[in-house]
Order: structure tokens, then sequence, then C-alpha cells
């Protein structure tokens, strides 16, 4: 049952029987579309030649296929395609095969609107066709062709779900990334230690900054940590019931940690849970952090320049 | 017969604690703990080692390392037959950073773990399992 | 019997090892009792570093010394307790209140020099 995964986007019988039955795609679609095999066989070379011109007398889509090697495996390829959609057996690998394609066009970067584009330029050449090769029998001309549309549109909804599939995929993957960046842990002056946090904090994140705060104590000898949480929109009570922990824990290896920019939202937040303020030094923004840090560890800052010395 | 992957380590007094702390180490070497991690179980074990000898007298503490599909991690089960709990609820609570008193550290130990369970009856014993999981 | 006192001048240092048994414990208390007495020492660090794990006994244990050194007049401080003890020990919910902590044994002598205020830390 384990498939392939490298395609990302996958169907299941039941879904594949849901999308046929809503295009209302039944037993004598299969029979037009064998009934129009013969006629589609004959002119795929030439819609194929006619299609490629088309696609690269644009700039946009022709600057896919420069190279006359890949024109060639796709033309291929392409042909293959179209014989395939009147050759009946519409199943599951069927659909699978689909979506493969579909990612490799989504992998080399075509956009939708082309892959829609060449659908819609390969059904109005097959319309044509299809009026010439059945002049004495319009009717069927007309049947098979509204059967290949069906068809067809259940082949664009498979690739564009690999399309959005894929979209959704790199969305995930860059948010993962974002949540596992590590929190800096900067050493600022001797024996302090500035801790920036940007963003949503988890409890799993917020654990993995505990550890990687006590272990920085120790490596630096801290005896400040100024935790700046100006970036925090909002915790929850876990995620304060970590914070208190954080401090808790640097106390007992000797160092006091000081919370800055705790905004009104968070200190409610913190109130709330029972998180005694009292017994943690809190400020305002980060600066009032670093002075504060400062004045603990007996620094005095003085300026001895004007703004206007600072650049000549 | 003990399995291979199960260590046992009787506890019938103090030094038997470290004892069953120490040997846990061993047995998780090539699992994929962090420091913090082994920490926290070494210390649950403690607690929990630290019961029996207090309250029961004697017991033991049974470490195996399980698997559950991909996933790997130990279980530490300390069970003894000494007089029970009797209110396991109030055991059982307590605040989350009041500072602790005297105390059977049972919600810390729970804490300190993934999973944990205690099944307690006055007069026959207590067992305690609790899981920690590889991340 | 794991632990070692050492004296620095008005100073006791004293090393509490993971492999300490009860016995040992109270020995260690009751050598630091009579070694604040003999030499009318002013303080007293307690260095875990060598501790693997810090639970609900051993911080008790840890208090009753503090306040035993306490009311014998001199101060008292533990130091090198590791991140991970750390860590374990606030889930845990052992917090040591009331105590003060160093870092490691170079802060805590300057701690005991500079003269700590009594209870909790410095800052």
């Amino acid at each position: 049952m384990a498939k392939q995964p490298s395609v990302g986007a996958e169907i299941s019988e039941q879904e594949l029987v849901r999308r046929k039955d809503f295009l209302e795609f039944r037993d004598d679609d299969l029979a037009n579309l064998a009934s129009i095999n013969e006629v589609a066989r004959r002119y795929a070379d030439s819609v194929i030649e006619d299609f490629y011109k088309h696609l690269l007398s644009f700039e946009e889509s022709g600057a896919f296929f420069r190279d006359p090697q890949v024109l060639e495996r796709v033309k291929r390829a392409q042909q293959e395609y179209f014989l395939r959609l009147t050759q009946g057996n519409y199943n599951l690998a069927y659909a699978e095969n689909r979506l493969k394609i579909g990612a490799i066009h989504e992998r080399i970067g075509l956009p939708v609107k082309a892959y829609l584009g060449m659908y819609n330029y390969y059904l109005r050449a097959v319309a044509t066709r299809l009026a010439e090769a059945y002049q004495e029998a319009p009717e069927q001309a007309r049947s098979g062709f509204l059967s290949l549309m069906k068809l067809t549109f259940l082949d664009i909804g498979l690739a564009i779900d690999t399309y959005i599939n894929s979209r959704e995929r790199t969305i995930r993957e860059q948010q993962e990334a974002i949540q596992e960046l590590p929190t800096p842990v900067l050493p600022f002056r001797e024996g302090m230690l500035l801790v920036p946090i940007i963003g949503l904090i988890d409890s799993q994140r917020a654990r993995f900054l505990t550890e990687q705060l006590l272990g920085a104590v120790r490596a630096n000898r801290a005896k400040v940590v100024v935790m700046d949480i100006t970036g925090v929109q909002a915790i929850d009570s876990k995620v304060g019931n970590h914070l208190v922990q954080t401090v808790e824990a640097a106390r007992l290896m000797g160092a006091v940690v000081v919370l800055a920019g705790v905004s009104p939202e968070i200190a409610q937040t913190m109130v709330t849970v029972g998180i005694e303020l009292g017994r943690m030094t809190t400020v305002g923004d980060l600066q009032s952090g670093i002075e504060r840090a400062e004045e603990l560890l007996g620094y005095t800052v003085t300026r001895t320049r004007t703004r206007s010395q600072v650049t000549q | 017969m003990t399995d291979p992957g199960e260590v046992v380590v009787p506890i019938r007094a103090d030094v038997d604690v470290v004892v069953a702390r120490q040997k846990i180490r061993g047995l998780v070497s090539d699992l994929r703990f962090s420091g913090n991690e082994l920490t926290l179980i070494a210390t649950a074990i403690s607690e929990v080692a630290r019961n029996i000898v207090s309250y029961a007298g004697n017991g033991e503490i049974v470490m195996r390392v399980i698997q559950r599909g991909q996933r790997r991690g130990i279980t530490v089960v300390a069970r003894d037959r000494g007089p029970g709990i009797a209110d396991i609820e109030r055991a059982m609570k307590d605040g989350f950073s009041t500072s602790r008193g005297l105390g059977l550290g049972l919600p810390g130990s729970k804490r300190l773990m993934d999973e944990f369970e205690l099944v307690s009856e006055v007069g026959k014993g207590t067992e305690i399992t609790m899981t920690k999981w590889e991340r | 019997m794991r632990a070692s006192i050492l004296k620095q001048n008005r100073f006791l240092i004293a090393s509490v090892q993971g492999s300490m048994s009860d016995a040992d414990l109270v020995e260690l208390r009751d050598e630091l009792a009579s070694g604040v007495r003999r030499h009318r020492s002013t303080g007293v660090i307690i260095d875990v570093t060598m501790l693997d794990v810090m639970d609900s006994f051993a911080a008790r244990t840890l208090r009753g010394v503090a306040q035993m050194v306490r009311l014998l007049g001199a101060e008292c401080i533990v130091v090198g307790i590791q991140p991970e003890v750390a860590f374990s020990m606030v889930q845990l919910g052992l917090t040591l209140e009331g105590m003060t902590t160093a870092l490691d044994l170079e802060d805590g002598l300057d701690a005991l020099e500079a003269g700590v205020s009594g209870q909790g830390n410095l800052l």
C-alpha cells in the first residue's frame, strides 16, 4: 500500500470515482472515446506539430522548450499523452500517472496559465480535426469531443492538485524552518546575555530556549540575562509557566533574568495565570532591560559625543 | 528470565536509589535522548525510588526500552508492597510552581515524563509506570 | 564516604557527589557543623557540581544543611547546579527558595568575600 511519495499529491479510488461522477463521466463516454480512437491516432502527429509551433511562438512559454533535446523528449511524451486519452482504462494508475506529469511540469516551473493554455489549444485543435473527420456524422464528432472534454478536465483537475500540493508543502516547510530557527543567545557585555525572542513561542520552543539559555549561562558565566519579548504578541499559560521556570532555573545557576518588552497583553496573561510578576524583574522595553542589567553588573554608560560628531 | 532490554533494580535502602538512576544511563545510551532528558528521567526515577524506601521499605524498579512503531522510549515501573496511597487524588495534586514541602513528588515526576500511571491499593502496595519517548 | 570539606580562610567548601548515601549526607552535615564551630567560619559553600540529579530529598537535605549553617552564624551558598539539573529541578518544582546560589566556586567565593546579604541572592 505504501506508494512512492515523490509526487506528493495522491488520489484514492473513491476520490477518483467521485470526480468522474461530478464530471458525469460514464460508460457512454468510454464508448465515445473508444470510437474516436482511430481518428485521434491519425491526427496525433499534426496536432503535436501545430501545438508546439504555437507554444514556441510565444516568448514566455517558448522559454521552457529552447533546448532541442528537451523539445524532442517533451514532444514524444506529449504524443503519448494525447494517444492515451482515447485508449480507455481510466483507472487509478491513469490518475496517478497524470499526477506525476503535473508534478514534473510544476517542478520545471511551468505556470498554471501555460498549462491551461496548452489544454485549451489541444481541445480546439482536436475539435477542428474531429469535425473534418466526421463530416458525415457530426453527432459522433460532437459526442466524441464532449467526452474528450470531460476526460481532459479530469486531467486538469489532477494537474492543478499537484501544483497546489506543491505550494502547500513549500509553505509548510518554510513554517517549520521558521519554528526551528534557534533563538540566538547573545553574549552582550561580560556577564550579560541577550536573548531576543521573535514570533510565536510554543511549549516546545520555550523548552528548547530554556535549555539553550541555561547552557549559555554556564558557558559565558553570565550573571544577568536580558530576555527581550518585545517581538512576542501573546503567550498562553503554558508558555507563561515556561518563562517562569526559565527564570527560576537561571537563578539556581546564580543568574538573574530581566524580562524586557512585556506588553500589557502579556502582563495580563501572566497575572491571569497566577504568575507573580512581583517576583520577576520585568521592564517595558529592551533599552530599559539593558540599562537595568548594566546597573546590576555595575556598568556606567557615559556619552562623550553629540549626534553630529558621530559621522564626522 | 529477564530479557536483555530490561534492567531490574531491587530497592531496599537509599543507596539503591543511586544505583537505579545510574543504571538508567547505561540502558538508554543508544536512544536519542538529550542530556537534559536523561537528567529528567534519572530525576523521576530518583523520586519514585526514594518513595519506595521511605514508605514501603522495599520494592523494585524495572526499566525497559520499548518501541511503538518507529519511536523508541523507556518505561520505568516502580512497584512495592507497601501501605499504598489512601488519597491518590490528593497525592497527585499540586500547584504549578509553588515551592514544595514534604510530599511524594508524584505530580513532579509526572511532569518530568511523557506518560505516567499510578495504581495503588491501601494495604496492598503501589505500582507506578512512567514512560518517556525519544523526540 | 564521598564528601570532602576544604577550608579556605574563613570559609568552608563542601563538595557533594551524586553517589552519596543518606548516611554520607548526615555525616557531611555534622562535619560542617563542627567545622563551622571549630574554625569560626563565616561562610560555607556547598558545591554540587558533581551532583547528577537533585530530587526532592536532596533539595530538602540541602535546605536542612543551609539552615543549620545559618543557625551557627555563617552564610551558606550553593554553587555548581548544572543546566540539566536546574532544568529538572524547576520541572519538579524545587526552587531552593530562600537559599543563595551562585554559578560556581569562583562566584561563590566572591559572593562570600563581598558579604552576601543573608537570604536569597545578591541581586
